[in-house]
């Protein structure tokens, strides 16, 4: 911060000394001076009264007086520079003198600086003094001037001072012409923290000046009317370009400023320090420190220089310098850096004894010789430092990467270790590096090579399993060995040697080397028992040898496989301990089980192992791995013991069965299924997901619910058992769709969805019909074909020939026994008591309801009123003609007796039975066609109302007694076919109760018999003339 | 500093020589010639006074910055009143432009070399005045051409900066280099309006 305190900074210059005057005079407070004043002239004339004094005492010449005073200025450094001389110095004499130098600003009353400068002096010599000014001196006008003293020590204060030469003038103003305005100092160079002090001069005080600092006015302090004084305290580093302070005058315009050049403050060297590498040359290194920002202005430079020669070098770098030594003739060096810019100096200093600063040279030449398999000498050179000197050096030892020995050596020229313990064939790095051994300073740089040891017998027997195969009735042995490791290889393995020895048959031996780098063999043997011994050679000599034995028997005995969960560190095996001797067990596997190659991989374990974990890199999630487990036997005999089998991580099945629809109900479907085709499958199957869609909210028992990913829901069945292949959906709605989707599952979740199929449950009611419907129609065309078959057996069942009275065997009986109240009864003896006479509209065919009833004319023939008082004989016939109603049940007899007194109940009165009948009847008739046919007979209805005479107009014969007509008529089936009448009209003669045709006619002569006809239907109230009833006649 | 593409060519013809000096020309060429250069020019004279400007710190970097005083008695002001520019005869006005540019790559040169002293991390502002400087020379040429064509005497080239003072402080370079490109400004603005003058009365 540029702190601006004029006032301050006058006070604070007060108090000092040196510059007391000064400020007072500029301060423009004349009683101090006034009083200063007095105070000089009076210390003037009491010097003025000693001096006279002295030299009368001491009878000494007076000091020589500062001739040809001449004054330099620096305005860049703000110096005045002083030079005089001192006349009347005897020659070749020196002598000791002080001046008293006197500078005065602006007035030369105004003195601002006393000092006393001593020196001795020599004959002709030219002095020289110099002084800064914190003003510039553009600022304002200077005057100096000096005096001298004798400054003998035996000369006691206060000494005699010569006189005083005029005031010397130092106006630098006067050479800057005429500007209205001038800023000062130019270009200052100042580093950051320290204090400037700015003046502005103007031609005329009459004018307005600002002044700005980086923009912002700053206020000063007025020196005089035309001088403004500015203290710049504390200033700080803004840019590497500077900082600029201007004062612009009002009016004209005029600008005028100063570019101040503020550095970063210079810092002193860091880390100096110096070395040697071959006692000849010295080498000084240093940190330079910040930057001070301005590059250009402030270049440093540095200079190295040695107390003890004297000798002084520029540094031509910034940071490092190098000196010549001279190891012979001295052996310390006191080193003095200095560094510095145009502001500022600094210094470090190092004393050192060049021995003790031995930075050696890298050891180089380094071999190595004798090399065995454990041991080997390395060598190596150094260079020499000064006469014999000792060195230090270290060795380090890398195998693999890593330090395996590490040793100190003391050398002078040539070094040598022996390095032991080490492995054969085996690549090593060994580096040295050495130091002085009896003043450490530094270690020099490594220096390293590598070499490799000898090689030696491999120490193992390779790890040896078999694959055996049966091709086409041979024996096919796949023989496979693990490369040896480095550490049991102990060289570069050349071959493997294959010995097979036939234990069966003579001793015979068959050699097979295979080169390496080979892991495997294949040899086709015979079924004979084989012991094989395999060893890995290498160039130095063969291992032990690995023996197996294959012996006659296969040993493909049946192993129950066990399931095994696998984690991603691989499967966790575990077998029974063997009770019998077993050297060893191995764990046998394919690593590619999907791959046709296999990768066959074992494990060979311990006797007393009898669990492993077998894991690999390539086991991959969803791959079935079978693991083997043999115990080899004390002949070497390898013994399949146990088969596991499982997942190193079980998946999810990527697909579904096909699945077939069968048994399609109304209320169910079958579905069946093939198994999971998937093969390879991804994991362990553990059952079956059925998924049911339907309209239907709720799910069936058995079944829950379940949202699929689609966010669809549906019904699902879960079927436990991975064997089942048939799965019957029951329950089902008829005539409804479903939609279904059987999936798998394994302990990692179901199959992905795929496409639904689509059935709908049959109709009910189709089925059962059809399953009704069919039985009957067969039934009743077995029925129809059964009745054609038999129709005429039919015919005499059900309605058998009407047998004629007379010639009725009965009829022989009566007559046999002449009983004459006994006879056939003749419809000529018949007495009619009323005739009933049917106006017949011929031709007309109406309707039973729209027929205009006819309204029955009676002829009463007979004494209505209790004509026969007492009950007559009644007989009764039976006629069991059937018309074609008889047809459906032939086997009752329509209308028997016992039914007849409730049908004729409904008849209470005759009256309305005969409206009926006669009614039905004129309608029946009315069907006929015309002219066909007028002869009818007409059965005729007794009142079975016995008691009831008044209700009966048409009085039957005898009420009281169980008088009844059956109807007897032969009809033809089916009124509308007149043919058929005609025949039973004359055939009905025969059948008919009733007297024959000839009699008939005349009954038809006289009328129409009355009948009762009675539907067969009954209480439909419908009433058609029906043949086969019995009647009665009285 | 973005040229257009065909403007280092065009430089290139332009800085080239005038062809048989005092060989009868038309001289519409040239003025036309001089006239498209001085209008390109004008393009640029403000951007090199802004970047000159935002180089130099307080006050010549804040906004609105002018000193109209400022002037350096080595450099012709451009300034002049409307009646006596008119009034200036076709040697007149050549002459008083082709001193001023020659006075200005003199100073345009000078400013560089201080600028490359007082912001030597600046190599924008360093090419800018590098650019001006060359289309000065092109400008002189170009007018050298003109009064060629018009049988105009070519003044003789003088060491305008003799009297430069090499002491100057760190500030008044900066002065110097602000009026230096200021006058830039003014004299190719001048220069657009003499040749368009002169265009108008030498029509192609």
């Amino acid at each position: 911060m540029f702190v601006l305190r004029g006032v301050q900074r006058h006070l604070r210059f007060a108090q000092r000394p040196d510059l007391n005057e000064k400020f007072y005079k500029m301060s423009g407070k004349p009683e101090p001076m006034a009083v200063f004043s007095v105070f000089q002239t009076t210390f003037l004339l009491a010097l003025l009264s000693l001096r006279m004094y002295q030299s009368q005492v001491f009878s000494e010449p007076l000091p020589l007086a500062p001739k040809s005073l001449e004054i330099s200025i620096d305005s860049t450094h703000q110096r005045l520079h002083l030079q005089w001389r001192v006349h009347n110095l005897a020659y070749h004499r020196e002598l000791k003198m002080v001046f008293q130098i006197e500078i005065s600003r602006i007035k030369t009353s105004n003195v601002i600086w006393v000092e006393n400068y001593s020196t001795t002096v020599k004959w002709n010599q030219v002095l020289r003094w110099s002084w800064e000014s914190q003003l510039p001196l553009e600022c304002t006008q200077h005057f100096v001037r000096m005096r001298s003293g004798a400054a003998d020590a035996q000369i006691p204060e206060p000494r005699f001072w010569g006189d005083w030469t005029s005031w010397e003038e130092v106006a630098v103003q006067s050479s800057l012409g005429h500007h209205p305005l001038s800023v000062f100092p130019k270009d200052k160079l100042v580093e950051e923290g320290s204090n400037v002090t700015v003046c502005y001069v103007s031609r005329s005080h009459h004018n307005n000046i600002s002044c700005y600092l980086e923009g912002i006015q700053i206020h000063g302090e007025q020196l005089d009317p035309n001088v403004c004084v500015f203290h710049l305290n504390n200033v700080p580093f803004i840019r590497d370009t500077g900082t600029n302070m201007y004062c612009k005058m009002d009016p004209g315009g005029v600008i005028k400023g100063i570019v101040l050049f503020v550095s970063k403050v210079f810092e002193e060297p860091k880390d100096f320090s110096c070395e040697t590498r071959d006692l000849k040359t010295l080498s000084c290194t240093w940190d330079p420190g910040k930057d001070t920002g301005l590059l250009t202005q402030l270049s440093p430079s540095y200079t190295l220089f040695e107390s003890f020669s004297g000798k002084k070098v520029i540094c031509t770098h910034k940071s490092w310098c190098d000196w010549q030594a001279a190891p012979d003739s001295q052996e310390m060096y006191n080193f003095t850096l200095t560094a510095g810019n145009d502001l500022r100096k600094r210094s470090v200093h190092l004393l050192f004894n060049l021995t003790h600063r031995v930075h050696p040279m890298a050891p180089f030449n380094v071999l190595f010789k004798n090399v065995s398999p454990t041991n080997a000498a390395m060598t190596w050179r150094v260079h020499s430092i000064g006469n014999y000197s000792t060195l230090l050096c270290q060795v380090e030892l890398y195998g693999e990467g890593k330090v395996i020995q590490k040793q100190n050596v003391s050398v002078v020229a040539n070094g040598e270790l022996l390095v032991r313990n080490l492995e054969p064939y085996t690549e090593y790095v060994a580096q040295v590096r050495c130091a002085h051994a009896s003043h450490f300073w530094r270690w020099s740089e490594w220096t390293r090579d590598n070499f490799t040891t000898a090689e030696a017998a491999p120490s193992e027997a390779p790890d040896v399993w078999r694959e055996v195969k049966s091709v086409q009735g041979h024996r096919v042995v796949t023989l496979f060995w693990k490369p040896l490791s480095k550490l049991q290889a102990k060289g570069k393995i050349l071959f493997y040697n294959v010995v097979l020895e036939n234990l069966d048959g003579p001793s015979t031996m068959k050699l097979l080397s295979i080169p390496a780098p080979a892991n495997c063999t294949e040899l086709a043997l015979d079924h004979h028992s084989y012991q094989i011994h395999v060893t890995a050679n290498n160039s130095v000599g063969t291992s032990p040898a690995a023996v197996i034995t294959l012996s006659r028997d296969p040993g493909n005995k049946d192993v129950e496989e066990a399931r095994v969960k696998g984690t991603k560190d691989g499967f966790s095996l575990s077998w029974k301990p063997q009770p019998r001797d077993v050297t060893g067990y191995i764990v046998e596997w394919c690593e590619h089980p999907r791959d046709p190659r296999c990768d066959l991989q074992w494990k060979s374990l311990g006797p007393n192992t009898t669990s492993t974990v077998v894991s690999s890199d390539a086991f991959r999630p969803g791959v079935r791995y079978n693991f083997r487990i043999y115990g080899i036997s004390t002949e070497r005999i390898p013994y399949l013991l146990e088969k596991k089998t499982g997942y190193s991580q079980e998946l999810a099945p990527s697909d579904s069965p096909q699945v077939h629809i069968g048994n399609l109900t109304a209320s169910s479907f079958t579905l069946s299924w093939k198994g999971w085709p998937a093969e390879p499958q991804p994991g362990f199957l553990r059952g079956y997901s059925l998924y049911l869609k339907s309209k239907a909210v709720q799910c069936l028992p058995g079944s829950e619910k379940a949202v699929l990913p689609d966010g669809s829901v549906c019904c699902k069945y879960k079927i436990d058992n991975p064997k089942q292949k048939t799965f019957v959906v029951q329950n089902l709605q008829p005539a409804s769709f479903y939609e279904f989707f059987l999936t798998p599952y394994t302990s990692a979740g179901e199959g992905p969805l795929g496409t639904f199929t689509k059935v709908t449950t049959q109709d009910e009611y189709s089925r059962i019909l059809i399953r009704i419907l069919v039985p009957m129609i067969l039934c009743i065309l077995l029925l129809t074909i059964l009745c054609y078959l038999k129709s005429q057996w039919m015919k005499e069942k059900c309605y058998p020939d009407i047998p004629d009275p007379y010639k009725s065997s009965v009829l022989s009986l009566i007559k046999s026994k002449e009983n004459p109240r006994l006879t056939i009864m003749n419809v000529k003896d018949c007495v009619p008591d009323a005739i009933e006479v049917i106006n017949k509209r011929e031709g007309a065919r109406k309707s039973l309801i729209e027929t205009e009833p006819t309204k029955p004319t009676y002829l009463h023939l007979l004494p209505t009123e209790k004509s026969y008082p007492g009950p007559g004989p009644c007989i009764c016939f039976e006629n069991f003609t059937y018309n074609q109603a008889a047809s459906e049940s032939c086997g009752p007899v329509p209308g028997p007796p016992k039914e007849q007194p409730s049908q004729l109940g409904l008849l209470t009165s005759s009256e309305n039975v005969l409206k009926a009948l006669g009614k039905t009847y004129v309608n029946s008739l009315g069907e006929i066609p015309a002219g066909e046919t007028n002869l009818n007979y007409v059965s005729q209805l007794a009142s079975p109302l016995c008691g009831d005479k008044s209700s009966l107009p048409t009085n039957p014969p005898e009420p009281a007694l169980c008088s009844e007509y059956k109807m007897q008529m032969a009809i033809p089936m089916g009124l509308a076919s007149p043919p058929s009448i005609t025949p039973l009209d004359e055939g009905a003669a025969a059948h008919s109760p009733c007297p024959p045709r000839s009699s008939g006619s005349r009954c038809a002569a006289h009328g129409e018999q009355f009948a009762q006809v009675q539907s067969e239907r009954g209480r439909a109230g419908r009433w058609t003339l029906h043949p086969g009833w019995n009647f009665q006649c009285q | 500093l973005r040229f257009p593409p065909a403007a280092p060519l065009c430089l290139l013809t332009l800085l080239l020589p005038p062809l048989r000096p005092g060989a009868p020309i038309s001289p519409a060429e040239p003025i036309s010639q001089a006239y498209s250069l001085a209008l390109y020019m004008q393009k640029n004279t403000s951007t090199l006074l802004q970047t000159y400007l935002q180089y130099q710190g307080s006050p010549f970097s804040d906004p609105g910055f002018s000193a109209p005083e400022l002037q350096l008695s080595s450099l012709p002001p451009a300034t002049v009143s409307f009646k006596t520019w008119h009034a200036l005869d076709d040697g007149e006005r050549l002459g008083h432009a082709q001193g001023a540019f020659l006075a200005l790559t003199q100073h345009l040169q000078l400013v560089g070399d201080d600028q490359r002293d007082l912001n030597p991390g600046s190599p924008i502002l360093l090419a800018q005045l590098g650019a001006a400087r060359l289309r000065a020379q092109g400008l002189l040429g170009n007018m050298a051409a003109i009064m060629t064509a018009l049988g105009l005497p070519i003044p003789p080239e003088e060491d305008t900066l003799g009297v430069v003072a090499f002491g100057a402080s760190a500030f008044e370079r900066k002065c110097r280099g602000y009026v230096v490109t200021r006058e830039y400004g003014h004299w190719t603005d001048r220069a657009v309006k003499d040749l368009a003058l002169l265009k108008a009365k030498y029509p192609g």
